[in-house]
């Protein structure tokens, strides 16, 4: 589709552009890469493991998350940055800025079906090979605690993708989306690896990036981290509503009131969603039954 | 002061290697407040090395600068030199251990050095490739692959390729693997002349 084709303004304006921009981040190779690499470590994951069963499902989406969406915030500062170099030209454009940004949150549609396409490839896995009978998964836990758990991949991969923009539009200088990749790194793993075997894991939950399942312990168990994983899958959508206002507000002429309250609005929304994801679900951390083929050796 | 000394100070970007040397200063402080995730903050300070070591070929007026008469090989050799900044930098926070950590020095230097090599061979590469700021997408690129181990890890009975308190020979040999990978990286990039 070629730029002059683009209709100036209103819905089929915006639209051409989010389709140009999601087609644009479908094929940049950081993104590609990172889809490939989630998927070839989950199937290297699976096919060596020597378990009956698929071991450690609720901890998997970790992988997804990781590789798509750590790579998804590179992939998306770049798209965002790159028409810097143009910048004169595009400000004379019939288009805003804030609606230049608004196009490029599509960036994120990629990178949430990559994320849902590694969470249902999971399942499948999960219902075709069968999970040890110890295992946090369906049946040892409310269904929509699992559900909950499994979609903070694809959400977690629209947020990275997000969080690039956001880095994108207020981060000028070479390398910041470096900076951002380690950042949520440092901050998702300090932010709550003190508390987790403490009686107060659930206020971890302010981090972007929370576990709710552990994985294997030494005995063979797996513990379920306190916190209630539906509200916090919520304040994940609220943190990546609040990256795309957050780019936006970069634009001083979107600053308007009615976008002041809304950002006011979706801030409030994602504190009541944490203090929720937090005082509600499970109180205590609980541990699996032990799983004699997984104890440590 | 001599010319690349001169050429050094004017053309390299050093608001970003500074930057990334700072940052891996700062996660180096980090690890000693929190020593029992050593494991994850030490690949973070190599990631915050590794991306300052991309940033050494940045050279906005590359497609000018790669046909002057001093040379091509000049200019690269003349950058090669930077990388001891984050190199020295490494080697004072394994030599240091923050918190205690029990890092087999040689080891965790050999990480770093193998590393660093790799990066800086890629960016000289991309340069010589007339990619004019390699470290805008080697940077971030190198960052994540620093820490992507960390996952993987604690996914596989492979064991770590960040080992704390001893260094397998296996690891040693994945290490010895990347450098010897980053030094024909750099056989390729430091050819004289231009592409390809």
């Amino acid at each position: 589709m070629s730029g002059l084709s683009v209709p100036a303004s209103g819905l089929a304006g915006h639209r051409a552009m989010a389709v140009i921009e999601a087609r644009r981040m479908a094929r940049h190779p950081v993104f590609l890469l990172g889809v490939i690499l989630a998927f070839v470590v989950l199937g290297l994951f699976v096919a060596l493991n020597k378990d009956e069963g698929v071991p450690v499902v609720l901890t998997l989406p970790l992988l997804g998350a990781f590789y798509i969406g750590l790579t998804s915030v590179i992939a998306a500062a770049r798209l965002t940055s790159s028409t810097e170099v143009a910048l004169e030209a595009v400000a004379t454009a019939p288009s805003t800025e804030a609606r230049r940004t608004l196009a490029l949150a599509a960036t994120g549609i990629p990178a949430f079906l990559a994320g849902l396409a590694f969470v249902v490839v999971l399942v499948i896995l999960a219902q075709v090979q069968g999970v040890a009978r110890q295992e946090w998964w369906f049946g040892t836990l409310p269904d929509w605690q699992v559900w909950s758990i499994l979609l903070m991949c694809p959400v977690a991969c629209l947020g990275g993708a997000l969080l690039g923009v956001l880095t994108g539009r207020w981060l000028r200088f070479r390398g910041a989306s470096a900076v951002a990749v380690v950042a949520l790194i440092v901050v998702s793993l300090l932010g709550q690896t003190p508390l987790l075997e403490t009686s107060t894991s659930e206020w971890r939950l302010w981090v972007p990036w929370a576990i709710f399942s552990t994985g294997d312990n030494a005995d063979g168990s797996q513990t379920l981290i306190a916190g209630n994983p539906g509200a916090y899958l919520g304040y994940m959508v609220a943190l990546c509503v609040l990256a795309v206002l957050g780019a936006m507000w970069h634009d001083r002429t979107a600053r308007t009131p009615w976008f002041r309250a809304l950002v006011a609005a979706v801030a409030a929304s994602a504190l009541v969603l944490f203090t929720l994801a937090a005082t509600t679900g499970n109180h205590d951390n609980r541990d699996s039954e032990p799983n004699p083929s997984r104890v440590s050796a | 002061m001599s010319a690349r000394l001169w050429y050094l100070r004017h053309g390299v970007a050093w608001l970003p290697v500074l930057a990334c040397c700072a940052a891996a200063a700062a996660t180096a402080l980090l690890v000693v407040h929190w020593p029992d995730v050593a494991g994850v903050l030490a690949p973070a300070v190599l990631a915050c090395c590794a991306g300052a070591a991309a940033f050494v070929y940045d050279e906005d007026a590359l497609a000018v600068v790669a046909v002057t008469p001093r040379g091509a090989g000049w200019r690269r050799s003349a950058r090669l030199g930077v990388t001891l900044l984050p190199l020295s930098v490494w080697v004072v926070v394994v030599a240091v251990r923050p918190g205690d950590v029990a890092f087999v020095r040689p080891g965790w230097w050999l990480i770093g050095g193998a590393t660093l090599i790799l990066v800086v061979g890629s960016a000289a590469l991309a340069s010589r490739r007339l990619v004019s700021t390699p470290g805008a997408v080697l940077a971030p690129v190198v960052a994540l692959a620093a820490v992507a181990p960390v996952t993987l890890s604690g996914m596989f009975s492979w064991g770590s390729v960040y080992p704390i308190g001893d260094f397998p020979h296996a690891v040693r040999t994945v290490w010895l693997g990347v450098a010897l990978s980053g030094a024909a990286v750099c056989a390729v990039a430091f050819r004289p002349g231009l592409r390809p």
